[in-house]
């Protein structure tokens, strides 16, 4: 680990630079919010957002991909074989990431690189990628990272951390990738004495987040009991069963496999899904087991701050990007959410009279 | 205190304490600035929390639809006519509803305010006399309501419920508008251009779906999207198959859509949906006379025929 | 929605009308041939990652 200063009057320079080595995906307004896109030459990332309105998971985990295309024209040599597309793995950086996004990578990762199954399409893309993140100094009122084990300075998932000082960037160099990255970038110039401030920009930002979303009782909720709680219905009541919540969260990881053929071609494809749609769990049989939206509803909730906390002991699967919580067009809200569950107290079992 | 918020408790609180109802179906103060969340509420005791502001765009119609209880449910002009249409389609039981209508004072779009103040942080919102007073750290500023209006509100010209057991206020009056300008544009495009512009609007489309389950008018029990014998279209956000998405549920709107503006509201990209619900809509009232929901006793022009319908679009 | 003029048409044809049925389909099936294949909304392939 060590600390580099960029001069903003070299970072054009630098970005360019780098567009030679890596595609650089970063942060642009399109229309009226931010995203990231994967940028041009002569593009540099726009750092004047707070957050990007998709989270960037799409950049390793694009919502439609295709897996294998295939033909089954016996008159074709290579009929009845899986052929992979070629994809593009070659280095990538995704610039201006913000800390909690980073850190979703880590939780999704739990999924997609596991002893028993490695997913080589999203593990290609994952170390392909260098992640250059941007620390928060002006946190949304939505974000609660620093309640969901992030924070805006958090270094998890990254490689390189920057703060933005008015006339450079501080750097923090983390892994042997940013390294790699900052030599791209032919950035060099050491800030020894650097640690001391960054880490009291890092303790200011935490304090601007705001808290108060508890989690530290979850573990221990019996979750049969939470399963039961009567909140759900009050809770669901209000919701339409889209995707936002889901499709917007860097967390979720969820997707559904599709075959398209037209005539003898076709491709495997997988694209997101979304729990909080009613097909996700109907059987072939036509029996849904979680057929009612107070089901659906509970399962989002459920799997982020219970069934997620229980399997892999490493907190909440959310990383308080807040994106559900402005998105939502009905305003369902996770950290009320998180409240009620933390709080809650079977009701006492009565004595058989 | 908004007096309509006011008359909703004491109305919800009658109804439910005399068991009128099973429960009241309206709006709670949202968790963020600008924001009302629908509930249900069925104790007398905890009519407190129904409020009504100038954030309740939700159209309530959209929780009716498969209820076995008997409710009362806030309704606006456009979300009257909704349930109007229920109403016409069998979708509820006009004796097991009671409708608290509210002349509607126009609904904000909080993406236009949050555009006001340019992109600062909200953290609270009052309103008074047309104007909204928007504070967030270190200003406040003042906006005037009618400038950050949904879209499809500064054109409605259907404000008052067109059915309702008890009213929250007067009648307001109605305004003119000219509601298909930019109807008009896209209808003087060539095909290519026209094309190329629907392509460009549906490009950020995620299919989350939230503009479909937002609507009203979508209770299907599996909607063409989502059925799988055989697969209509296909789910990935292939343009092709994004547009079809579009287009196809917007012709299952046809004659049928109140405008209420639910869908483009929930679309957590900002596609303006609306564009082709209003081109189905300019076509029905210049080709039938008709506005969709405005009258819960008349059969609507897709499945009835009058010896004046006019059949130029017919070879 | 920008569907090329000539792909679309609309007939009215009493059950009892069988060949102005015949007629119209012959018709618009030279037609919309003569156009050759649609370049619009048309799919091959699924044009994702
Ligand atoms: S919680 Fe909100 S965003 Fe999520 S499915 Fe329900 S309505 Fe949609
Ligand atoms: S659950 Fe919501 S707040 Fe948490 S990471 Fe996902 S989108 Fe962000
Ligand atoms: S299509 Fe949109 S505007 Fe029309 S009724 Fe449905 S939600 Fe309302
Ligand atoms: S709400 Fe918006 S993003 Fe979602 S499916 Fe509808 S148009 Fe697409």
């Amino acid at each position: 680990m060590r600390f580099l200063k960029i001069a903003k009057d070299d970072w054009t320079r630098g970005v360019e630079d780098l567009k030679k080595s890596f595609r650089v995906f970063g942060p642009v307004k399109e229309k009226e919010a931010y995203d990231f896109r994967l940028l041009d030459k002569g593009v540099l990332p726009d750092f004047s957002f707070q957050n990007t309105r998709l989270s960037p998971k799409s950049t390793v985990y694009p919502q439609s991909e295709i897996l294998f295309e295939y033909t089954l024209d016996e008159s074709k040599a290579d009929h009845h074989v899986h052929k992979v597309p070629e994809k593009d793995y070659s280095p990538r950086v995704i610039l201006g990431i913000r800390p909690c996004d980073a850190k979703a990578f880590e939780l999704v990762r739990l999924n997609f690189d596991t002893p028993e199954y490695k997913d080589p399409y999203w593990l290609s893309a994952y170390e392909a990628t260098t992640k250059v993140g941007l620390a928060c100094d002006d946190p949304c009122s939505t974000c609660f990272c620093t309640s969901a084990g992030s924070g805006p300075y958090d270094e998890a998932g990254l490689d390189v951390l920057l703060a933005d000082r008015d006339d450079h960037f501080l750097a923090k160099v983390l892994t042997e990738k940013g390294e790699a990255f900052v030599s791209a970038a032919g950035w060099n110039t050491e800030a020894p004495d650097a640690e001391a401030g960054f880490e009291k920009l890092a303790a200011e930002a935490e304090g601007k987040v705001p808290g108060g979303v508890p989690t530290d009782k979850l573990a221990d909720k019996e979750t049969v009991a939470l399963h039961g709680a009567d909140f759900w219905e009050d809770v669901a009541f209000s919701c339409i069963n889209c995707g936002t919540c889901t499709y917007l969260c860097p967390t979720c990881w969820c997707f559904d496999i599709q075959d398209e053929v037209k005539g003898a071609e076709g491709v495997r494809m997988r694209n997101w899904d979304s729990c909080m749609f009613p097909l996700f769990t109907l059987h072939g049989s036509g029996h849904n087991p979680r057929a009612t939206k107070v089901d659906r509803v509970r399962q989002r909730f459920m799997h982020k701050l219970k069934y997620f906390v229980d399997r892999y002991g490493r907190g909440i699967q959310c990383v308080g990007c807040g994106r559900c919580v402005s998105s939502c067009p009905v305003n369902i809200d996770i950290r009320r959410v998180a409240r009620l569950m933390n709080e809650f107290e079977p009701a006492p079992e009565k004595c058989p009279a | 205190m908004s007096d309509y918020t006011q008359k909703i408790r004491e109305t919800a609180k009658k109804l439910l304490s005399e068991g009128k109802v099973d429960a009241v179906i309206g709006y709670r103060e949202g968790t963020l600035p600008l924001m009302a969340e629908p509930c249900l509420v069925k104790d007398p005791e905890k009519v407190d929390q129904l409020v009504f502001n100038s954030f309740c765009g939700v159209n309530l119609a959209n929780y009716l639809p498969k209820r076995k209880d008997r409710v009362a449910v806030v309704a606006k002009g456009c979300d009257s006519r909704n349930i109007a249409l229920h109403i016409v389609e069998n979708q509820v039981d006009r004796e097991r509803l009671f409708v608290i209508g509210a002349p509607c004072t126009r609904m904000v779009d909080r993406r236009k305010v949050a555009a006001a103040v340019g992109g600062r942080e909200i953290s609270g919102v009052s309103e008074q006399d047309g104007k909204l007073t928007v504070s967030g750290p270190g200003y406040e500023q003042t906006v005037d309501k009618k400038d950050v209006l949904q879209d499809n509100c500064s054109i409605c010209i259907h404000r008052n419920p067109v059915l309702a057991d008890e009213m929250l206020g007067e009648k307001l009056p109605e305004q003119e508008a000219d509601r298909y300008a930019d109807v008009r544009e896209v209808e003087a495009m060539s095909p290519e251009e026209r094309f190329a512009h629907f392509k460009d609007l549906f490009s950020e489309c995620i299919r989350c779906y939230a503009c479909r389950n937002a609507c009203p008018l979508c209770y299907c029990p599996t909607c063409f999207v989502d059925e799988s014998k055989p697969q209509w279209v296909g789910k990935s956000i292939d343009p092709t198959d994004t547009m079809t998405f579009h287009f196809l549920r917007a012709f299952h709107c046809a004659g049928r859509c109140t405008d209420c503006g639910a869908c483009e509201r929930a679309c957590p990209v900002g596609i303006k949906v609306r564009q082709l619900t209003r081109k189905l809509e300019k076509d029905c009232l210049g080709l039938f006379d008709w506005e969709a929901g405005m009258n819960p006793d008349v059969r609507p022009p897709l499945d009835t025929w009058r010896p004046e319908d006019p059949e130029e679009f017919i070879k | 929605m920008g569907v090329e003029p000539g792909r679309l048409h609309f007939s009215w044809i009493s059950s009892a009308e069988s060949t102005k049925f015949v007629d119209v389909a012959t018709k618009v099936i030279e037609e919309v041939r003569a156009l050759g294949p649609a370049g619009q909304l048309a799919k091959t392939k699924a044009q994702v990652a």
